[in-house]
């Protein structure tokens, strides 16, 4: 692979893995959260207005923010009854290809995403709850992840033709 | 174009983009994305994001992760072994005894877990070897553990029962009562099974020997009960807290992964590599659902918008002119068909909102009928050729095990769980009377 083309997938994969070892403690934060709030509601009948939508951002942020990490690991499961029978070669060539339906998807989901973190940006707008937060941050974290899923898949799409051409991807 | 073309080549153009193996949340996203784009006009170009919207509003999705970190932290932390060991021991001196145990192990696994992934890796990395060394059939092996596994949906808490309750728009916590009845029943049968196969056949599941089993004596017996001890309280502590409405479904599940944490920790079997494999499996798993589901939302609602909906109902209620029963049975079958391709939770939310209307419509109950499309998912996923856990069980197994032996290993546990289906189909009330006794009617 030339030279700077190894950079950038060099740089992706530190940027999926630092996000996503962030990503991995949040699971800790909604637990404690869930805990304490359960435990002040059931000792001192204390309420809190903020906690149903606290958790769905967080579990949003998490899957999210995680994605390119658990791509990295292997995570996403595939249809595996042909795929597991070919050589390495051609798994990539057929990755290759394949893969640019993974990155249309999800430059789809970026571009959405991004005009929706625009508007809530422009018009401040808030969610329609008592608690009423306003939506941009949550929206730009969930763009955020979305994008550097999509600089992974990118990445692999790199490694995939490197690999199709017999280069050594390292 | 017509209903029935869209509905045709969305279905046919995903199919054949999971059969190149590509990752499943791509091929969903990519039909759903250029079917938006191509065929909704405005707002099409939207719709990808505003599915993610939707899971944000989900608020018992929350659980979806915390019931998986309690799975790994259990498994990560060796108490599924211990859990194993009692079962072993115990069971050990009868014909097909370890098999048997395996069942035993699968259901107090269930009712700690959410998902039957979990099931299945402990079931592979503890259950398998034991039962190689000492001379179990190998396709007994294999079938008792893809069947075992498969309660883990089924008994309470149960992760796509979650994800039906919301799509349904059913209280979680009737459906997740409404499945024990039937996933004991599972059970049974298939240790009934197991039990009267190896007693006609002794050498497929040879009892321990006898000087094996003197050597533990019987105060280490009685100790090992107390493994069995553990799962039964965290199962009782987060379930009773939930029913009583201490605490909210959502808060429930942080208690049950709290619990699985202490439990660890009191067992001094909390170290570092352990609470770093269970959060980075916990994240690996969560990803890949919850990505899927966010890309079948958006496959769903363009399915669904653009009318492929009323193509199916159509020709269910009008083309096939189909009555009610006949409808349900074509139903599964669909489930079945769709389940060799596609997990159960990308099925769920592709299909659910498509055939829980017309199952209303008919006069059925929706609590039923979630436990109907979960026992049928789990055939589904037996079923060959294709199917999720034949492939799972393949990657786990070792060599030796082909996956000839896996695919006729099944042959008679798929056969046990669809006389189950048709049971609590022809009995409704075997999996309605708890949630009815409990709230009421």
């Amino acid at each position: 692979m030339p030279r700077p083309l190894r950079l950038y997938v060099r740089a992706v994969d530190a940027l999926s893995y630092r996000l996503g070892r962030l990503a991995v403690y949040l699971i800790f934060v909604m637990m404690g959260t869930l805990l304490v709030a359960a435990f002040s509601r059931v000792a001192f009948n204390t309420s809190y207005i903020w906690l149903v939508e606290t958790m769905q951002f967080l579990l949003v942020a998490y899957f999210l923010l995680g994605g390119a990490y658990s791509m990295q690991l292997g995570a996403h499961v595939r249809m595996d009854l042909f795929y597991e029978r070919w050589s390495e070669r051609t798994k990539a060539a057929v990755d290759a290809v394949t893969i640019c339906c993974l990155i249309f998807y999800l430059a789809m989901l970026l571009f959405g995403g991004w005009s929706s973190a625009e508007y809530a940006l422009r018009y401040g707008e808030t969610s329609r709850s008592a608690w009423s937060p306003p939506m941009a941050p949550i929206k730009i974290v969930m763009c955020l992840g979305i994008a550097v899923m999509l600089l992974q898949a990118t990445a692999r799409l790199l490694k995939n033709v490197a690999r199709a051409l017999g280069d050594t991807v390292e | 174009m017509s209903n029935e073309l869209i509905a045709l080549t969305m279905l046919g153009g995903m199919l054949l983009l999971l059969f190149t193996g590509q990752r499943v949340v791509g091929a969903i996203g990519f039909v759903a994305a250029s079917a938006a784009l191509l065929l909704y006009g405005t707002g099409g170009n939207q719709m990808p994001f505003n599915a993610a919207m939707t899971v944000l509003d989900w608020y018992p999705l929350v659980t979806l992760p915390l019931f998986v970190y309690m799975g790994y932290m259990l498994s990560e932390s060796g108490i599924s072994g211990d859990l194993y060991r009692m079962f072993h021991v115990w069971a050990g001196p009868l014909s097909g005894g370890l098999a048997i145990g395996t069942i035993g192990v699968m259901l107090a696994i269930s009712a700690m877990n959410g998902l039957s992934v979990a099931g299945m890796a402990i079931g592979a990395s503890v259950a398998l070897p034991e039962m190689m060394r000492r001379g179990y059939n190998k396709l007994m092996i294999t079938g008792t553990i893809q069947a075992g596994s498969s309660l883990g949906i089924l008994v309470p808490p149960s992760v796509v029962l979650v994800l039906y309750g919301i799509i349904a728009k059913q209280p979680i916590g009737q459906l997740w009562l409404a499945g024990i009845v039937p996933g004991l029943l599972l059970a049974g049968l298939f240790v009934i099974y197991i039990g009267v196969r190896c007693w006609l056949q002794p050498e497929l599941g040879p009892p321990l020997p006898k000087q094996e089993r003197e050597e533990v004596s019987w105060a280490d017996k009685l100790r090992l009960l107390r493994a069995g001890a553990i799962p039964l309280v965290i199962f009782f502590t987060m379930m009773g807290l939930f029913f009583t409405g201490v605490t909210s479904l959502v808060e429930s599940s942080a208690v049950g992964a709290a619990s699985a944490t202490i439990v660890a920790a009191a067992k001094r079997r909390l170290t570092w590599d352990v609470t770093q494999e269970t959060i980075r499996k916990t994240l690996s798993i969560s990803c890949m659902f919850l990505w899927v589901i966010m890309a079948a939302l958006c496959f769903g609602a363009v399915f669904d918008g653009l009318g492929a909906k009323y193509a199916i109902q159509g020709l269910f209620l009008e083309g096939w002119e189909l009555g009610p029963w006949e409808t349900l049975i074509m139903m599964q079958l669909s489930f079945i068909l769709l389940g060799m391709f596609l997990d159960d939770t990308a099925m769920l939310v592709i299909v659910a909102p498509l055939y829980v209307p017309l199952v209303m419509r008919l006069g059925f109950d929706p609590v039923w009928y979630g436990v109907l499309y979960t026992i049928t998912c789990q055939i589904a996923y037996m079923t060959p050729p294709f199917g999720y856990n034949l492939f799972l069980m393949k990657a786990m197994a070792p060599n030796d095990v082909t996956l000839r032996d896996i695919y006729l290993s099944i042959i008679p546990f798929v056969g046990i769980m669809v006389l189950g289906l048709a049971i609590v189909m022809a009995f409704p009330e075997l999996s309605l009377w708890l949630p009815n006794l409990v709230y009421g009617e």
